[in-house]
């Protein structure tokens, strides 16, 4: 693997507190993440998935440890210099509610690109261009109700990777899908992978998705039980070929 | 701002509630000035028109006259002073004497006013406010009286009074007079006790060729009771001109009860806008708070995407501004259109009791409105003012919200 790691975290613990019932969610992770990279974390239920997304993200801060993105602690980050992290550098995919109902499917696409600053014009091409990639162009003018859970899903990655962030992190996206289009959206995930060398990190349940990944976490309890490169990124296309 | 006209359309009614709560507000605002002004404007004719002019030129107040005025016998230089003076568009001179008025049986403490018939007549609009008989001529030699005078002597046109006067500084006097004609008076006081007179059987009464007690002004241009700068202005060019003995009063000093009247409705005007506002102010923390408790996790989803704070409370007050400016607009529009349609239909007409109290203090029974551009916009303005300072609260909540529990939000 290339030499300095997009994300490292040094034994990040998390303990949620809650009318002093103290919740261990992480016990204690350290892991490397690197550019290119399709990774998959896997674990039953409360093993702390979500927890370790939300870290990653800054959307939350360890009890203990640290996490450094692109080398720089987040931990001495404030509020507002950690929204702007999320801004620049990370995209989301939720489970659900992703989208902003009142604003279009273009709209949603290209709002990051507003918050960012991007000029309208610009925002505008850049959104219609990934829609069109994802295959989604025909509902840029249609509110997120109008569409089916699957394409608001589809939208959300278009909307995590259309203002190219380091890494996408996707909080088990194809929870509320069925097979085939929980299989098509990890398809899309991992050609925006392959072609744009987008970094995807991604929580599930679903063991069936794991076989497209290049590398699977599997958390238990809070804390890594396995973690196994299965290929490397860049052989997945010859391994397909063959 | 797309977003934010967006959820305005969203959730019509409580968009509808909120544009409400800024409208009504104004609405009533100006409509409370549209009132006040009219009815200032109306005292201020009516007593400036009937009774006492923008100011007078009086002798200086002296000892021992009580209630009569102090008397001028011959006021030849201070009319010579007033030829001097620029800007004063009409005056005349009065004689105004206590007396004791007897008609039949009955009989009244009055003030008898001499004035110069043809002077007073198109200001005072005498030939209007006639009742019964006919208005004073230079040579006439009768009195008109006010109707509630009329009645409480139990006088008919054509009786004869006897007048005796009873002015201290002059000679004791009594004449015998016909009841020419009855006017009706702007206010009831003035209706009890005046009797008009011509100037000369006034000085009869007196006994002077020459006396008067006043001479009463109209200055250029002054339309309303807040042209005050012109009024002092021809005040200030006044005392300087005049020799010394005489003093010059403003219709303020010489009718107090509208002071007091001009001083309370700043004041009242102010605890109702504090009320309707402080109303208008709580729908909105209220109406906006439900917006954004309903938004919590749409907010929570825009702040993990990276959203600053201020860029969220940006959006809240976009969406509270885009409607308050809505309502003040509105509500500004529609008390303006409600002032014209009563002004198009020539007022309001009171009747009963109202009309009667609105007599006793100097206003016509017909409720007129007028509003000025700067009322129409301080009111709208002020509102929307407050609306946006309401408004800071559920926008600073929205932008602090921690994005993650906000996306958990269940409603
Ligand atoms: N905000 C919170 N407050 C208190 N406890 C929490 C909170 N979030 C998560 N937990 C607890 O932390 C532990 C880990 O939760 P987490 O959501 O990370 O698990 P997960 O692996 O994502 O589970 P799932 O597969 O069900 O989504 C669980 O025991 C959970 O109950
Ligand atoms: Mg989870």
């Amino acid at each position: 693997m290339s030499s300095s790691p997009l994300i490292q975290t040094l034994d990040v613990k998390k303990t949620y507190v809650t009318e002093s019932v103290e919740t261990p969610a992480l016990r204690g992770v350290s892991l490397e993440l690197h550019k290119r990279e399709f990774t998959a974390i896997a674990g039953p239920s409360g093993s702390g998935k979500s927890t370790l997304l939300h870290l990653l993200g800054g959307l939350d801060r360890p009890t203990e440890g640290e996490i450094f993105l692109q080398g720089q602690p987040m931990s001495e980050l404030s509020k507002d210099q950690l929204a702007k992290l999320r801004l620049s550098s990370i995209g989301f995919v939720f489970q659900a509610y992703n989208l902003i109902p009142v604003l279009t499917v273009l709209e949603n696409t290209a709002f990051v690109l507003e918050l960012q600053g991007v000029a309208r014009r610009e925002r505008i091409s850049r959104a219609q261009k990934i829609l069109s990639e994802l295959g989604i162009e025909q509902y840029a003018d249609q509110y997120p109700h109008r569409i089916s859970g699957g394409e608001q899903q589809r939208v959300a990655v278009a909307r995590a990777v259309v203002g190219e962030p380091s890494i996408v992190l996707a909080d088990e996206p194809t929870a509320n899908l069925d097979t085939a289009t929980s299989h098509d959206l990890i398809d899309l995930m991992r050609r925006l992978n392959e072609h744009k060398g987008a970094t995807f990190l991604f929580a599930t349940h679903d063991s069936r998705l794991l076989d497209r990944v290049n590398r699977l976490i599997t958390l238990i309890d809070g804390a890594v039980a396995e973690d196994v490169v299965q290929r490397p990124a860049d052989a997945r296309i010859e391994a397909a070929a063959s | 701002m797309k977003a934010a006209i967006r959820h305005i359309m969203r959730n019509r009614r409580r968009t509808t509630l909120t544009l409400l709560a800024v409208l009504i507000p104004v609405y009533f605002l100006v409509m409370m000035f549209g009132f006040a002004n009219s009815m200032m404007q109306d005292m201020f004719d009516s007593v400036t028109r009937f009774d006492t002019g923008h100011m007078q030129i009086r002798a200086e107040e002296r000892r021992g006259t009580g209630l009569a005025m102090p008397l001028m016998r011959d006021a030849s230089d201070a009319l010579g002073a007033l030829a001097s003076v620029d800007g004063i568009e009409w005056s005349t001179v009065r004689l105004d004497l206590p007396a004791l008025a007897s008609v039949g049986e009955e009989t009244r403490t009055v003030y008898l006013r001499g004035v110069v018939p043809e002077e007073i007549d198109p200001i005072s609009n005498m030939a209007e406010r006639m009742v019964s008989g006919e208005f004073l001529t230079e040579t006439s030699d009768g009195v008109i009286v006010g109707e509630e005078l009329a009645e409480l002597l139990k006088l008919q046109v054509g009786d004869e009074m006897v007048l005796l006067g009873a002015h201290p500084e002059a000679s004791l006097g009594a004449i015998r007079v016909p009841v020419v004609g009855v006017f009706s008076a702007p206010e009831a006081t003035m209706g009890r006790t005046m009797v008009l007179a011509s100037l000369s059987t006034a000085r009869r009464l007196a006994r002077s060729d020459t006396a008067a007690t006043a001479i009463v002004l109209r200055v250029d241009g002054v339309t309303g009771p807040s042209d005050t700068r012109r009024m002092d202005e021809a005040a200030a060019a006044l005392r300087a001109a005049l020799p010394a003995g005489y003093e010059v009063k403003d219709w303020l000093e010489l009718v107090p009860f509208v002071t007091g009247y001009l001083r309370i409705l700043t004041p009242m005007m102010l605890i109702m806008a504090v009320v309707f506002f402080g109303l208008g102010a709580l729908v909105v923390v209220n109406t906006l708070y439900l917006s954004v408790m309903e938004r919590t996790r749409e907010i929570g989803l825009i702040l993990s995407l990276g959203a600053s704070r201020a860029h969220v409370m940006g959006m809240v007050l976009t969406e509270a501004g885009v409607i308050t400016l809505a309502g003040a607009f509105y509500g500004a529009l529609v008390g303006v259109a409600l002032v014209l349609i009563v002004e198009a239909f020539g007022g309001i007409p009171l009747w009963g009791q109202m009309a009667a109290y609105m007599k006793e203090i100097g206003i016509s029974p017909v409720m007129h409105m007028s509003v000025t551009a700067t009322q129409v916009l301080l009111s709208a303005g002020a509102m929307a003012v407050v609306a946006m300072l309401a408004a800071w609260l559920p926008a600073r909540r929205a932008a602090k919200l921690e994005p993650m529990e906000a996306m958990r939000y269940v409603e």
